[in-house]
């Protein structure tokens, strides 16, 4: 019986070819779609697992603003004062500096190193990274000491022993390698190639200020209902070393623990660069891997119910034989479940060949092996869920005939039955319209944001990071070397480039009660010129004003504003940073609001003062030159920091960085609504070849009586399109109210425009009736005698 | 073996209700060859579909072997249909995917023969069929009459004691129409019991005994001498 089953459900397979294709492949994209969409989602969720002690380890936040998400970052000072004031509670703490530099072997190869960690000794007891070579006991016990990579070890020593290997960082610390980490997977959200031992740095004053932010702590505490009554204890704590900072600057620093496994996923502010993912983004994943496969189960019932029908007489003939309805029932769903495997096994092959771009796509390398037991345990749920789930409406529906109805070939499709088929439709294309706004939503909401006028001049500008002591402590004479070259405009060094880094500090300012709490600028005075900005009252800083770079600031329209000064009457009125000034400055002039922020957050207030923070050097490069302002701009950087190599970007670049997370939302979109598209449409067309074949006589009679080509394709387009409508109409309030939600992420936001509607109404029906318009133009040419002989 | 009495069969529609058989009463012993005969439209094909099982009376009697049939549920008459009847259609209905083989073999799966039984038990009746020869061929490939000599194939092999054929030769040309009657005809006269739906007064001659419908109703019995 068996036997008999998968003879004839394979030789309907081949026989009927194109269909078959059409029902397979919708399958095998879905099934593809939901894998790579399982396989990121269980990745996401996989991060900073691995860790033994991870139930028992927490990050140290600091909070400066209730209004703001906390920030990670805290002095050298922390760490030893949490284990001394702590003793019972803290069982370990480990201070973690990313940071960078440059990295010399002793064949004299250099490499600009990215991530290196600067980390307390017990970093390779605390955090589970498993060590190929040393004991994480005594790796880093040493100062001279570091553990590289397996990938670093490879890259500086080839396949030599890197145990005992002598490197220089940063052209001062010798280093000898006494271990050898495996390599950090993507699924944490610390990253490092080499670790080197803190007590290299403990020795320097600026490690020491209580108000410097530069690390990471990490604690283990053994309790979780320990960690909540320390977390009572911090303002004690933070009253204790803090206290006259906090109180010289009127603020008050609160301290909170966050466990390690919600670090990933936790609302995180820019000055957090640890890896993070986002919850939003898995949603959104998750919803469009169960809509496309929604979408394919549909296509597969359809289809299913279509081919079955096809056959009543086989069901016929196996019903006067003496089968049973449920014989019948199972040998449906049992092809069911053939096709469904069919399409896991081509999903597989699938999934491998689009493996390395959805690697390019996410932005990294996926932990989770294709071939992991929970992608079968998927996969067989996948194949009983669809196969019986999409087979049991045909086998159902077909085994319900009676025999004689069913040789007779009689097997109509009932009212009751076009309208389920039809409603499926509607859902189908539900999904494509609600895909088809986003993505143009999205669209629409990123080139705005590309093409809005930042306020600043971000064409042809070259920003290079001052992250070394060399281009550091030559800025003068770098600035002064590209000033004599022709094709640079002008040089700023300044704290942040647009888009950058803008700390936030706190001032006093005159007639005001309260502290007020502004976005930071430290620059010279080249920072307007440089960026083009505008100053709308007072002046720019001035190299003729000798007390300029002492005294004065600027501030931009919305600090003016938040001041409570019209932009004219805020010059001449005095301003003083708490965190870093002793005196009062006056503001000298306001420039008009630029977003230096993301345009997510809405404008804020903003102080630029000519003191001291110089991280970023913003070089302006003349119209039309550009490789000759980049040759010039390497040139004289080889001049003052020879061992490094230059790393630049432009300003305009900063659009994709800023918004990276938005753009691959963007293309994950539109690819994933391209394809939930084109699978409804796989769908459509074996439903239009359906309704074409089936209407052949009606065809025939119309034709011979007069009817032409063009009153039946509108005839048989119209009805398939209906649904099409329908699905429209319902899918349009969805979109705008889910647009409308993501729209609000950004501060500056496109309006919802109606085209956007129109524009997917008008895709998705073209599209659907391309697709129709094959099958019905076919049979609307037929010749009649054909097809009324056929009956 | 057949005892039908009153028996009544409607078939409505929204508006219309069409009586297809009015009280009708026939019986058919063991061993007969009866021929149905009539216009378009008396009933014929319903009283073969209720006969074969395949469709139930809206009211009156049918006893087949002694046992009350009428109100069988579908289990029931499935199980009585595969163990006892064997169909024939005008229009063959064989299953296109299947082989001559698969097509003739399918009956036998339903009654649960072993798989070795089987294949001794179809190429018996296809050699006796005369198509031992196309056994591996699909019914496209085969001429009219040879599909139907695949159909009878596939109604006999359970070796039913009643078979019921629906114009058999409807579809064929009179040499391959005899031969279809010949072969019915040699059936019967090893014991099965045929009953057969024909519009040919030619085949009808086959038969002992011709019943005439009209309108749901016999008007006439002709016995064949």
């Amino acid at each position: 019986m068996l036997k008999n089953f998968i003879t004839i459900a394979w030789r309907n397979l081949y026989k009927k070819k194109l269909f078959s294709f059409i029902h397979i492949i919708g399958l095998t994209i879905g099934i593809t779609v939901c894998m790579m969409i399982f396989l990121y989602i269980m990745n996401e969720f996989s991060v900073d697992r691995f860790h033994k002690q991870g139930d028992n380890i927490y990050r140290v936040m600091r909070r400066f603003d209730v209004n703001k998400n906390m920030v990670p970052y805290l002095a050298g000072t922390y760490g030893p004062a949490l284990l001394n004031d702590y003793p019972k509670e803290i069982k370990q703490a480990v201070r973690v500096c990313p940071t960078h530099g440059l990295v010399q072997t002793a064949d004299k190869k250099s490499f600009n190193e990215k991530k290196l960690y600067v980390a307390d000794a017990d970093f390779f007891t605390l955090f589970t990274f498993p060590l190929i070579k040393g004991d994480p006991k005594t790796v880093l016990k040493q100062p001279n000491s570091v553990v590289i990579s397996q990938a670093t070890a490879k890259k500086y020593f080839g396949n030599d022993d890197p145990i005992g290997k002598v490197i220089e960082i940063d052209q001062l610390y010798q280093l000898k390698v006494t271990g050898v980490s495996k390599n950090v997977p993507s699924n944490s959200h610390l990253d490092f190639d080499l670790v080197m031992p803190i007590s290299n740095f403990e020795h320097y004053d600026w490690f020491k200020v209580w108000v410097n932010n530069n690390l990471f702590v990490y604690v283990r505490i053994d309790n979780p209902a320990t960690a909540a009554a320390l977390e009572k204890q911090f303002p004690a704590f933070m009253q204790k070393y803090m206290g006259a900072d906090m109180e010289k600057m009127g603020v008050k620093f609160d301290l909170h623990l966050r466990p390690l496994k919600e670090i990933y996923f936790e609302p995180s502010s820019e000055f957090d660069n640890v890896r993070h993912g986002d919850q939003s983004v898995v949603y959104i994943f998750l919803s469009i891997a169960i809509l496309i496969l929604v979408i394919a189960c549909i296509n597969f019932m359809n289809l299913s119910t279509i081919r079955a029908v096809e056959r009543s007489k086989e069901v016929g003939m196996r019903k006067v034989m003496g089968a049973l309805r449920n014989h019948l029932i199972w040998q449906f769903i049992g092809e069911s479940v053939l096709l469904t495997l069919i399409s896991c096994v081509l999903a597989i092959g699938l999934l491998l060949l689009a493996m390395p771009w959805y690697n390019q796509l996410l932005g990294y390398e996926l932990t989770v092996s294709w071939n992991a037991a929970p992608i079968y345990l998927f996969l067989a749920g996948v194949i009983l869920f669809v196969g019986f789930l999409a087979g049991s409406y045909p086998a159902f529906f077909l085994s319900a005939f009676s025999p004689i109805q069913a040789l007779k070939g009689k097997l109509q499709l009932g009212k009751s039955g076009a309208f389920f088929r039809q409603a499926l439709v509607v859902v189908q294309f539900c999904i494509s319209v609600f895909l088809i706004v986003g993505t143009i939503v999205i669209y629409n909401q990123m080139s705005f944001v590309k093409s809005k006028d930042l306020g600043y001049d971000k064409e042809q500008s070259v920003v290079i990071p001052l992250n070394n002591n060399d281009i550091y402590n030559n800025m003068r004479a770098f600035k002064n070397d590209l000033m004599s070259k022709s094709g640079i405009q002008s040089v700023s060094y300044m704290s942040g480039e647009p888009g950058g880094f803008h700390d936030m500090h706190t001032y006093e300012a005159e007639g005001q009660r309260d502290v007020f709490k502004s976005r930071s600028e430290f620059a010279d005075f080249e920072y307007v010129k440089t960026l083009g900005l505008k100053i709308v009252a007072g002046r720019d800083f001035s190299p003729q004003m000798a007390t300029d770079t002492t005294d004065a600031v600027l501030i931009n329209e919305t600090a003016a504003k938040k001041l409570g000064f019209t932009p004219a009457e805020a010059v001449g009125k005095w301003i003083k940073n708490n965190m870093r000034d002793s005196t009062r400055r006056k503001i000298v002039g306001v420039v008009k609001d630029f977003n230096f922020i993301s345009l997510k957050e809405t404008m804020d207030a903003l102080v630029i003062s000519p003191s001291d923070d110089r991280r970023v050097a913003v070089i302006k490069l003349k119209p039309g030159n550009v490789s000759s302002g980049l040759a010039a701009i390497k040139e004289a950087y080889a001049r003052v920091a020879p061992a490094y190599p230059l790393e630049y970007t432009f300003l305009d670049q900063k659009f994709d960085t800023l918004y990276k997370n938005d753009l691959r939302q963007q293309t994950i979109l539109s690819v994933f609504s391209g394809l939930a598209i084109f699978i409804a449409c796989l769908g459509l067309f074996g439903l239009a070849s359906f309704t074409a074949a089936k209407r052949t006589k009606e065809i025939g009679v119309r034709k011979v009586l007069g009817s032409s080509v063009q009153n039946i394709l509108l005839l048989l387009s119209k009805d398939m399109l209906k649904p099409v409508a329908v699905a429209t109409i319902i899918a349009m309030p969805f979109a705008y109210f889910s647009m409308q939600k993501w729209l609000q992420n950004f501060a500056y936001r496109t309006p919802l425009h109606w085209w956007v509607f129109v524009l997917a109404a008008v895709i998705t029906f073209a599209i659907a009736l391309f697709t129709i318009s094959f099958q019905s133009l076919k049979a609307a040419i037929a010749n009649p005698v054909k097809s009324l002989r056929s009956e | 073996m057949i005892k039908i009495t009153d028996l009544e069969k409607f078939y409505r529609t929204e508006e219309v209700e069409t009586i297809a058989l009015n009280k009708l009463s026939i019986e058919v012993k063991t061993g007969e060859f009866v021929a149905i005969m009539g216009p378009s439209g008396c009933g014929k094909s319903t009283l073969l579909n209720i006969i074969g099982l395949l469709d139930d009376p809206d009211g009156g009697s049918y006893i087949f072997n002694d046992t009350e049939v009428a109100h069988f549920n579908e289990r029931k008459r499935a199980d009585l249909r595969k163990h006892n009847i064997g169909f024939v259609f005008q229009s063959f209905n064989l299953i296109d995917e299947l082989t001559v083989f698969e097509n003739v073999e399918l009956p036998l799966i339903y009654t649960g023969v072993a798989a070795a039984d089987r294949v001794k038990r179809v190429e018996e009746v296809l050699d006796k069929m005369q198509i031992m020869h196309r056994r591996n061929h699909y019914p496209q490939q085969l001429s009219g009459g040879q599909q139907q000599r695949v159909a009878i194939a596939r109604a006999v092999v359970n070796k039913p004691k009643l078979i019921l054929a629906d114009e058999p030769t409807g579809n064929l040309d009179s040499s391959n129409g005899n031969e279809v009657m010949e072969l019915l005809t040699d059936l019967n006269e090893q014991g099965t019991t045929i009953v057969m739906v024909t519009h040919s007064e030619h085949d009808a001659r086959y038969s002992h005994r011709i019943i005439r419908l009209l309108d749901g109703h016999t008007v006439m019995e002709n016995i064949m001498i």
